[in-house]
């Protein structure tokens, strides 16, 4: 379904992502894994539109997507929920989830899909009315994702979405994620959470340094001891 | 401010002697071409340019150099037209009434920029506007001193010692020599350490003030400059007009055009506002007499549409379009690059000198105590307690907000902690506890910032001669600094190229370079290994422990863990703000708390 | 007692025409996050075609709302589109600083090209006629302005508040590429909201021309005490413009009574010059309006 060809990526003169080829197949859920640095969330932001590859290319669906612009990738169903939330702190809870279905497609039913993205989400629900800013760290990320779900998107992108808060959020947080990806919906995760995150996935990438260094089922990468050695050293 | 370019053009000699050449031309024609020709409309329009040149030359001091955008120039200008002729009026000759109203717009410029430096961008310029109108409203209020309204008249006392003539040439003669030493002096301050600390602090302020920039300080300098040399050229305006006005004086449209033959010119560059008033004052003033009343406007038209295509198209300025063009000349003589830098010669030492044989580790140099900070409801540094021996490798680790940094910032003073203490050794054995960069730099301290900080304008050389500036007040002795450091961390063959053409390799090691040419004591790296290939990691491990052996106590944050097990003395381990391990490398990466503060919990536990 | 209530009077009916003329600066700012140093000369140039309106058609000056909104729109869009768009992502300052001053320089030129020096007199047409409210008085024309300067925050405030459009630049204000995430057209929201700014300072040229002699220089005139209310009032804040341009006109108008009408701008751009400084923030801005200071 999402396909990146060889792709070098990075800001201004600096490259960061080399030669980066990967695959998401629909309905399943992916997640690249790497140290610090490695170039994750460029891969995400990348795919997002909001930085335009060097070299290389992006397909989404059979079409060529490497040159558009980010509201354009949304467009095509391709949603990101950014690492720290990313929330209008100003607005409501309900205007930010409104906003997250600006997307043409999501406009027309929005009351009914904002019904079954809440019914997820009740603690969202109770918040509705209330300043995206004075909520926990917790409940900011609820939000979130609930505002990329509100978008109907038909791959969803995590950025580190468990960063920064208690075990228990985490694990409510990767709860979610399989429930996502229960109703059809594609998971495209990053996370620095290793395990718990090849737990909840089909396959995964390891990139270091800009690239990938090995790819398979999550199974296989559990038990590999690169993945030690990628993060740790040793 | 990235887009000004250098004053060492890039492009090569010929390209810059070629130059410099046409420079001297322009520069004696407009003395030499109205005299020649003696008429007195042309020897108007080239006393016009003159002024305008110097006045603008003078404003680039500020607006360039310290890139402040002022669009309230006119005040200092004023001051100096008013106080020269009000001393006139007294019987004093503007030659004294001139450094009278240049002291005067010194002391009103430092005393107004001072606060105003808080403001950024379009904010300073706002700030500039709103006391030139203040000061209009006042010369109009106080009309016993000013004339008010009705403007003053000067005496026609003729003759040299009033600076008032009947023909125009001695006036000419008069703004050309003032011009020279407006140029005089902003060539002086581009290759002093003011220049370069004013370029710095334009550039990146937080990279200025590691180096040790007290950068409000230098700001205040270029105003002081600049105010004075507006104020002596306002004077002889007053005298070339004989008639001053406060709309006139401390008018907003000609506050605008000083800073705009500069912008037009070549915002930064000594030579940029000369050009720009040469190209466009006669045009406009050529329109202004032929066309007349009829063309009321046209001249202001021209000049805006000028400005709005030079911001759209000519972001540079007529030198950065000049010096682009110079350097793919140069590119298609097709000299080999190495050809050009022929004042580049790797110095007789060998690159790296021979370390000398490790000192071993010394007594404390740093002592971190109870460090505490919060950033709203959060408590990102919990009581870190920790110290730094003399000539150790300390590396600083540990997952994505761990607060690594922030304890960066606190460790040299970007950041003040809500408790707790750092102090430094200091070279007179005992220690002390600075509170700002400039204190902690003072002590020695040198630190390198995770998102690299060029000073994107300059060349590789003019950068790490900011940091030896620290320590070598003179511009030759920096440079030879510099040089030496360059070669030493393998910048040598890159010393003429600028810093924003480097790759992310080379621009984490002009980091470091910058500060080893502050002779460090103590050094911070920030991640100088983040993001760069293989070789460069290999590269940077030899430099680190070339580093420590020369003396240097370094604290290194780092996440390319090959780098942190091959050359940390010791490591902490930080998470969450606190420090969860603490000791030799390779027991601190089987701490189970560790790899659990890496890799999760439940990882922890399945690799048990 | 009278005399001081017609102060304040005139002070309240001043602080309706500097808020009509500040709300587009402030709402450009607070979205595209660039001062319009050309503010007003958008000014100036709805006031030219309100005369020309009025004069060449002998239609009523507020007639000309039908022309001069819609064209300060299009003035605004393009100047976005076209000068402003291309300039985003530069680091500079100067460079956005100094378009919007070409800009303003080439406006007040290029008037004085067509119209000459001339002063400009849009008829009135009663507008300039005074209406007695109880003990004090005021002119009919102001009187409409100030309820203008009212509505035109209620309509600002209920768009952005109540439509998708109206959020979508919200989003676009507070938080640029994650409004990007959300599928939103960020240059498109640009160009849009610096053409409502325009447009509203075009409607704020409709009723400021039957009161005032249009010159070029006009906009100068008016933009630099909008720069103070715009500051007072917090940058980006409607209603901080709004209750910013009442207390300017208020100090304005009593500082023109008690200390000299020749010194009323020097204290203005003193009490100016001391909010930036002091309180950067604006009286009634809140901390993200900071992103002006170092």
């Amino acid at each position: 379904m999402l396909k990146l060809e060889n792709i070098h990526a990075g800001y201004g003169p600096t490259t960061i992502l080399q030669n980066v080829s990967l695959e998401v197949k629909e309905g399943e859920i992916v997640t690249i894994v790497g140290a610090n640095g490695a170039g994750k969330t460029t891969t995400l932001r990348t795919i997002a539109g909001l930085i335009k590859p060097k070299q290389g290319s992006i397909s989404f669906c059979g079409e060529d997507i490497t040159r558009l612009r980010g509201d354009q990738v949304v467009d095509r169903g391709i949603t990101l929920i950014p690492e720290g939330r990313q929330l209008f702190g100003d607005m409501t809870v309900r205007e930010n989830l409104l906003i997250g279905a600006f997307r043409a497609a999501a406009r027309a039913n929005h009351e009914r899909r904002l019904d079954e993205v809440l019914s997820i989400f009740p603690r969202v629900r109770e918040r509705l009315d209330q300043a995206a800013a004075s909520l926990s760290g917790g409940e900011q990320q609820m939000v979130a994702i609930a505002r990329g779900m509100m978008a109907q998107p038909k791959i969803l992108m995590f950025d580190e979405p468990s960063l920064g808060l208690a075990p228990i959020v985490v694990s409510q947080v990767f709860d979610i994620v399989r429930q996502i990806a229960g109703t059809g919906t594609t998971v495209l995760i990053v996370e620095q959470n290793v395990y718990t995150t090849l737990k909840v996935a089909d396959r995964g990438y390891v990139l270091e340094n800009g690239q990938i260094v090995l790819e398979g089922q999550s199974e296989a990468l559990l038990n590999d001891d690169h993945i030690r050695q990628a993060y740790l050293g040793i | 401010m990235s887009s000004s370019p250098t004053l060492s053009l890039p492009g090569g000699r010929n390209a810059a002697l070629l130059q410099g050449a046409g420079f001297t031309a322009i520069l004696a024609a407009l003395l030499v071409v109205p005299l020649a020709i003696g008429n007195d409309f042309v020897t108007h329009i080239f006393i016009t340019m003159c002024l305008m040149a110097a006045l603008s030359t003078a404003w680039n001091l500020v607006g360039g150099f310290a890139g402040q955008m002022s669009l309230g120039h006119g005040v200092y200008y004023g001051i100096g037209a008013y106080a020269g002729v009000i001393l006139m009026n007294m019987g004093i000759s503007p030659w004294i009434g001139m450094f009278a109203g240049g002291l005067i717009a010194m002391v009103v410029g430092v005393v107004i920029s001072y606060p105003c430096f808080r403001l950024k961008g379009p904010f300073y310029s706002l700030a500039s506007i709103a006391f030139l109108e203040v000061f209009r409203v006042l010369a109009l209020h106080f009309s016993s001193l000013t004339g008010g309204a009705t403007g003053l008249m000067i005496p026609l006392n003729l003759g040299w010692t009033w600076m008032v003539f009947r023909e125009r040439w001695p006036s000419l003669v008069i703004i050309f020599g003032m011009l020279l030493v407006t140029l005089a002096v902003a060539a002086a301050v581009r290759r002093s350490r003011l220049g370069f600390y004013l370029i710095a602090t334009r550039e990146r302020e937080s990279a200025a003030r590691a180096a040790g920039v007290q950068t409000v300080r230098v700001r205040l300098i270029a105003v002081a400059i600049s105010s004075f040399l507006c104020a002596m050229l306002g004077t002889f305006h007053a005298m070339y007009l004989t008639f001053i006005e406060p709309a006139a004086m401390f008018s907003l449209t000609f506050s605008i055009q000083i800073a705009m033959f500069a912008l037009i010119g070549g915002l930064g560059t000594v030579r940029g506002p000369l050009l720009g008033a040469v190209l466009l004052v006669p045009i406009t003033e050529w329109a202004r007499a032929v066309l007349g009343a009829s063309a009321l406007g046209l001249h202001g038209f021209v000049y805006g549409s000028v400005l709005i295509l030079v911001v759209l198209f000519m972001p540079n300025g007529i030198i950065g379009f000049l010096s682009r063009y110079a350097g793919k000349q140069n590119a298609e003589d097709a000299a080999p690059a190495t050809t050009q830098t022929d004042t580049i010669k790797a110095p007789a030492t060998p690159l790296v000198p021979p370390a000398p044989d490790r000192a071993g580790i010394g007594a404390d140099i740093m002592r971190v105590e109870h460090l505490n900070k919060h950033f709203g409801g959060l408590h990102v540094t919990r009581d870190i307690s920790f110290t730094l021996r003399e000539g150790e490798i300390l590396g600083l680790i540990g997952p994505n907000g761990a607060g690594k940094t922030t304890l960066f910032n606190m460790l040299s003073g970007f950041l003040s902690p809500d408790s707790g203490s750092v102090s430094l050794r200091g070279p007179d054995g005992k220690f002390h506890t600075p509170a700002n960069p400039a204190d902690f730099a003072a002590l020695g301290m040198g630190r390198t910032f995770q998102i690299v900080q060029p000073f994107a304008a300059m060349t590789v050389e003019e950068n790490i001669m900011v940091g030896a500036f620290y320590r070598h007040h003179d511009e030759k002795a920096a440079r030879e600094s510099a040089r030496e450091t360059a070669w030493r961390m393998g910048l040598g063959p890159l010393l003429n190229s600028e810093a924003r053409g480097l790759t992310i390799g080379g621009l984490k090691r002009l980091e470091v370079a910058r500060v080893m040419a502050m002779e460090p004591r103590v050094l911070l790296l920030d991640e100088v290994m983040a993001g760069i290939n293989q070789t460069d990691v290999r590269r940077a491990i030899d430099l680190m422990l070339s580093i420590r052996d020369s003396g240097v106590s370094i604290i290194a944050i780092e996440h390319v863990m090959q780098a942190v097990m091959s050359l940390s003395d010791r490591v902490i381990v930080l998470a969450s703000g606190e420090v969860i391990a603490e000791g030799d490398p390779r027991d601190v990466v089987r701490d189970p708390h560790v790899i659990e503060a890496y890799l999760g919990k439940e990882f922890a536990d399945a690799q048990a | 007692m009278t005399t001081f209530l017609q102060i304040l009077v005139n002070g309240l009916m001043l602080g309706g025409l500097f808020a009509i003329v500040s709300i587009g600066l402030t709402l450009i700012f607070g979205i595209v996050k660039v001062v319009n140093f050309a503010h007003g000369e958008f000014l100036m140039a709805g006031m030219f075609i309100t005369w020309l309106i009025t004069t060449r058609l002998g239609l009523h000056p507020y007639a000309a709302v039908i022309i001069v909104v819609p064209a300060l729109f299009v003035m605004g869009a393009l100047t976005q589109r076209l000068l402003i768009q291309p300039l985003m992502s530069a680091r500079d300052d100067h460079v956005q600083i100094f378009a919007t001053v070409g800009l303003s320089t080439a406006l007040i030129n290029l008037a004085l090209l067509i119209f000459g020096a001339d002063i400009a007199n849009t008829p009135a047409h009663g507008l300039r006629a005074p209406i007695s409210l109880g003990p004090v008085r005021v002119l009919t024309g102001q009187l409409y302005i100030f309820g203008a300067a009212i509505a035109l925050v209620v309509a600002l405030h209920l768009m952005m508040k109540h439509s998708q459009i109206g959020r979508a630049i919200r989003a676009v204000a507070q938080n640029r590429s994650a409004a990007e995430l959300m599928g939103i057209n960020v240059n498109r929201i640009y160009i849009l909201s610096f053409g409502i700014g325009a447009a509203c300072v075009g409607l704020a040229a409709v009723l400021i021309a039957p009161l005032y002699p249009t010159s070029s220089n006009i906009g100068t005139y008016f933009v630099l005490t909008a720069f103070v209310v715009v500051v007072l009032g917090g940058l980006g804040s409607i209603p901080g413009a709004f209750f910013g341009a009442l207390l300017i006109g208020m100090l304005d108008a009593l500082s023109g009574f008690y200390i000299g009408s020749d010194l009323r701008e020097a204290v203005v751009f003193g009490v100016f010059l001391v909010i930036l400084i002091l309180k950067p923030s604006g009286l009634f801005g809140n901390r993200r309006a900071l992103s002006h200071l170092s």
